[in-house]
């Protein structure tokens, strides 16, 4: 049985060799070999294949051609803005790098995360470039397993390092080594409506008080206070993260792994209250359970609802040529209000830096060559802020005050207001727990949603799941 | 008046069941050729104000609909052919010639395989293609579907080549024609009800096939029809007229095939379970 | 005579294809099956021979045993439910002159579309705000529901959906069977003065009942099988509550890259099948027989 794979396997090799073979003898019919110069073939050699060999290795200037696998996720209209960038760097590094030929694979986004990467790791052939998320469950299992580059000779080389946020690296290391660079970050806060806002008289949801009178006078009015669709609760738990971390205190995440912080503590368990009462309020999308991300903005675009809790990197799509230009203008971004008896300084913000890119490991001294011209012209301060100028995503490196200042769509102005006026920030529990841990907070969120769950059997269920992957780790 | 109405209720209630069947269709057909959510939401159940055949221009580019259907109808048809070519020579061997036990071991081995219900396999199937290399090609998608087809399809020919008189084959070897030209001009042509029935179960199997083909494939443009179209509804999520139009092209083609073959289709669907 | 069909080379030319394949994409991923059951591999570390705890910890998950529920809901329902339906329709149209080659290539034309396109099809008949459902109790003034995103209604949904794509098709089967019987002990039947719900509970459902029982072998294997559609028009949500044990072995495999735990699960599915088909045939076959004997 194993021999029967094996021939079958090696039959696949050779296959494959063989075609390999011919894409070479392609590339080099491209360049100038000796064996086809037209006084090679009228002198005498005693045999051509021995020659073409011998004058390869004689021309070190030669050219060879060779393609880099890319992997990003840029596929929706809404994500246009992100991959001009990502075609301007790719062409600046195809002529950087003689003879080098970048293919582009777009994959969607949750596919690429959950489905192909994940396969193609544990084949053991990822792309040579492709996209990742930080974390115990994406790129710090994938380089603990020896499948990523270590990046932090080039680094070094470039001088990047430093120039980097603080911390913004750590969900992308493993034993001080770095293995991806994050592309850019975002705040996850309140969307709202103003004129659904003004109609109703209700000021902005900037205190606590404001904004459950504004959830309670929607709700009578039969407009939706909050747009969600929780389908794939990734969604609720940008509320979950961010309640958690002014409840409970901004170190509650990062404690998770260690033991330190734990999901059913009577503080973890008071931020899922809060939901919870929410929920039995019917301050959510009706049958939120059946909708999708896309339909939070289309119910909020379509002035179903007043408000919404998503992610800053949503603020380009109420631009006037996007998919929510129907209330262009009429958009505000503002971080959730303090909220009573929390425990940590209520003016922190969730801020993430949680995906960019990796490469991957075992490469030849041209791909080497090709990923760092590619680093070098992906992370550099012309395309942070055209990240930040375009596509309102936050630059996850040092920019200078005169860069900052040169934006002026009014919601990317506000998400940065609300960075610079946060006292302290805290990372998604996504980007930190390992992915069984995040699949089970999900999970229970829906069981939360649909009344099947109480929050303390949320927190316990959660905290089950958590120790066991944590004494797994060790 | 008794009589009339006592014979019309069983009417009255097929009508019923075919309007439940058909209902569905002609909503999904409206709604295909209305302008925008608002106008399904409001009139869900009159013809479209004006005829909005743009969708179906729009569909079939923009979301790629026709490279998914190319996809499909080559996978599914050279499967199928390969499948039956494979089962019609496989069942020629065993029930034609002189190789008795061999023969009836390979027959029994090969219906092991009717047992095995076909996500069982899936897990396995997935971590073979990808040791193959072959993740994400279509080599993935028609490896499994040729290879899933050949027990039943086996079984079913086998069956069929058995009947056929030996007094055949002695006239043909007497003429001194060769093994090859017996089966391709003696055999396979006396077979060919069984080969149809076969085809079509196949066909359609791998037709409709979404499981391996949602899984084993990520990239787009190599995407079948029913992957492609879960792909497209999640992406398209709320332009329901534009879903609604690529519904109505992945139903029309096997609709049609239908109203040609539907005794064929029929018979050999409901001869397919039965076997198996 | 003898050579040609002795001739050994083109006999294996002849076979052995098939056998390769047949070897490389059952028999070998059946034998991987049984031995990654028994690993904790997770597709990047080493694999770990843990002997029988993934099927011991099967047994343990809630969310699986609520799985192992939600089919034993799917089989009942097409058992108790639907497979009486399909006998009185099938009898129904067995009794009409006309029209019965129209609604039968009209109930059957279900079964040949792609179980992911009905899901999609279906997920707009349920839609809450423009589906065809909601819009009709919209017109008689009532809330809408919710379908697939009530844990009350997700799983009736689907059932429902499974029973549109599949009745047609076992009403053409068991039709073929009535249809098959000689006319004349009905006639007879009719003389003696018969009515017509008698002649069919008396005389043509004992006729039938081995093709009856054919329908609920296949709906017990169907029950099993149910995948496509669960994964189309929920993903086994919401809160688990169309999770079948298929669905369950998938995302558990893919998404978590739990293989070792997820082919565990697929033996598990495997030997249920097994054992349930063994389980009908001998009590309900096998005892028929003997009566009828």
């Amino acid at each position: 049985m194993q021999k029967k794979l094996v021939s079958v396997l090696a039959l696949s090799v050779a296959m494959s060799a063989f075609l390999a073979a011919c894409g070479n003898n392609d590339n080099n019919t491209s360049s100038p070999s000796a064996s086809e110069s037209p006084s090679a073939s009228a002198s005498p050699s005693p045999s051509a294949s021995a020659s073409a060999p011998a004058s390869e290795s004689a021309s070190p200037e030669k050219v060879e051609n060779f393609t880099v696998s890319l992997r990003h996720i840029q596929i929706t209209d809404a994500q246009k803005f992100r991959k001009a960038i990502l075609d301007d760097v790719v062409k600046k590094t195809e002529g950087e790098v003689p003879g080098l030929k970048i293919e582009l694979d777009g994959v969607q986004d949750s596919v690429n995360r959950f489905t192909k990467l994940p396969a193609e790791m544990a084949a053991g052939n990822p792309p040579i470039i492709f996209d990742v998320f930080g974390g115990a469950g994406d790129t710090q299992k994938y380089a603990s397993a020896g499948r990523m580059l270590d990046l932090t000779p080039i680094l070094e080389d470039l001088g990047l390092k430093d120039k980097f946020l603080s911390g913004v690296l750590d969900p992308f290391s493993v034993d001080g080594k770095v293995y991806g660079l994050p592309i850019g970050g975002n705040t996850e806060g309140i969307f709202y409506n103003t004129e659904i806002f003004q109609q109703n008289g209700l000021n902005p949801p900037t205190t606590w008080d404001d904004l459950i009178k504004a959830a309670d006078t929607l709700k009578a009015k039969k407009i939706t206070p909050f747009a969600t669709g929780n389908k794939a609760a990734w969604v609720g738990n940008m509320l979950v993260n961010t309640l958690i971390g002014r409840v409970a205190g901004e170190g509650t995440s990062s404690g998770f792994i260690t033991g330190e912080t734990k999901w059913n503590s009577p503080d973890v368990v008071a931020a899922y209250q809060i939901i919870s009462d929410w929920e039995s309020k019917g301050y959510f999308t009706k049958g939120e359970l059946g909708k999708e991300y896309a339909d939070m903005l289309n119910d909020f675009v379509a002035g179903k609802a007043g408000m919404m809790f998503d992610g800053s990197w949503r603020s380009s799509a109420f631009k006037d040529d996007a998919v929510g230009k129907a209330i262009a203008g009429k958009v505000a971004f503002v971080p959730l209000p303090a909220v009573p008896n929390g425990k940590a300084n209520q003016t922190s913000v969730n801020a993430n830096y949680g995906e960019g890119y990796g490469f991957a490991a075992d490469l030849n001294e041209n791909e080497l060559k090709a990923v760092k011209a590619f680093i070098k012209n992906m992370y550099s301060d012309e395309m942070q802020l055209r990240g930040l100028l375009e596509d309102g995503v936050l630059p996850s490196m040092k920019l200078s005050d005169d860069s900052v200042a040169k934006v002026t769509d009014p919601i990317v102005k506000q998400v940065l207001d609300v960075l610079k006026n946060a006292g302290a920030s805290f990372p998604h529990f996504d980007s930190i727990v390992q992915s069984k841990v995040n699949a089970e907070t999900e999970n229970q969120l829906q069981k939360l949603i649909a009344g099947k769950a109480k929050p303390q059997e949320v927190g316990d269920a959660i905290q089950k799941v958590q120790e066991a992957e944590n004494a797994a780790a060790k | 008046m008794a009589v009339t109405l006592r014979k019309s209720i069983p009417h009255i209630v097929m009508i019923a069941y075919v309007v439940i069947i058909l209902l569905p269709f002609v909503f999904i057909l409206f709604s295909s050729l209305k302008v925008n959510n608002t106008e399904i939401a409001t009139h869900p159940f009159g013809l479209p104000k004006t005829w909005e055949f743009g969708n179906y221009k729009e569909a079939w580019v923009k979301a790629k609909i026709n490279v998914y259907f190319f996809n499909s109808l080559y996978l599914a048809f050279s499967a199928a052919v390969v499948g039956v070519l494979l089962s019609a020579a496989t069942s020629y061997a065993i029930t034609r010639m002189k190789f008795r036990r061999t023969s009836n071991g390979i027959y029994q081995f090969v219906l092991i395989g009717m047992l095995i219900p076909g996500n069982v396999l899936f897990i396995a199937q997935y971590l073979l293609v990808q040791k193959l290399g072959i993740l994400d090609t279509h080599w993935s998608l028609f490896l499994p579907y040729t290879a899933g087809a050949l027990p039943f399809s086996i079984l079913l020919i086998s069956a069929f080549m058995k009947s056929i008189p030996q007094e055949l084959e002695e006239a043909a070897v007497v003429d001194g024609m060769n093994v090859f030209r017996m089966f391709f001009q003696i055999i396979l042509p006396l077979t060919v009800p069984a080969l149809v029935t076969v085809f079509i179960v196949n066909f359609l199997g791998n037709w409709n096939e979404y499981l391996l083909s949602f899984f084993f494939i990520s990239k787009d443009a190599l995407r079948t029809l029913p992957s492609g179209m879960v792909q497209f509804r999640d992406a398209f999520q709320t332009n329901y007229a534009l879903v609604c139009t690529g519904i109505v092209f992945s139903v029309v083609p096997v609709l049609i095939l239908y109203a040609f073959l539907q005794r064929k289709i029929i018979e050999g669907l409901t001869a397919g379970s039965l076997k198996g | 005579m003898k050579t040609t069909l002795k001739n050994p080379y083109v006999y294996l030319l002849f076979v052995v294809p098939t056998i390769v394949l047949y070897f490389l994409f059952f028999i070998y991923p059946m034998l991987t099956s049984v031995y990654y059951g028994f690993t904790n591999w997770n597709g990047l570390n080493t694999k770990d021979y843990i002997g029988f705890d993934n099927f011991v910890n099967a047994f343990k998950d809630a969310d699986f045993r609520n799985s192992i529920l939600n089919n034993v809901y799917i089989l009942l329902f097409s058992c108790g439910v639907q497979v009486p339906l399909i006998v009185v329709f099938s009898l129904l149209i067995s009794q009409m002159k006309r029209f019965q080659g129209f609604y039968k290539t009209t109930v059957f034309m279900p079964s040949i579309l792609s179980t992911s396109v009905i899901g999609i099809l279906w997920g707009y008949i349920y839609d809450p705000d423009v589906g065809l459902i909601n819009n009709i109790l919209k017109t008689f003034g009532m809330d809408p529901i919710y379908f697939l995103a009530d844990t009350k209604w997700a799983l009736v949904s689907i059932l429902i959906t499974n029973a549109w794509q599949w009745m047609g098709f076992y009403i053409v089967l068991i039709l073929a069977a009535i249809l098959s019987i000689p006319r004349d002990i009905d006639e007879a039947a009719m003389i003696d003065g018969a009515t017509g719900v008698q002649r069919a509970w008396y005389l043509t459902v004992p006729l039938i009942k081995p093709i009856i029982n054919v329908v609920i072998m296949l709906s017990i294997a169907g029950a099993l099988r149910v995948v496509d559609i669960v994964l189309v028009m929920t993903g086994g949500g919401p809160v688990g509550s169309t999770e079948v044990m298929a669905s369950y072995m998938v995302n558990k495999a893919i998404k978590f890259g739990d293989y070792g735990y997820g082919t565990a699960l697929s033996i598990i599915i495997f030997i249920f099948a097994l054992i349930l088909t063994a389980l009908y045939q001998i009590l309900i076959v096998r005892r028929q027989e003997k009566v009828e004997y």
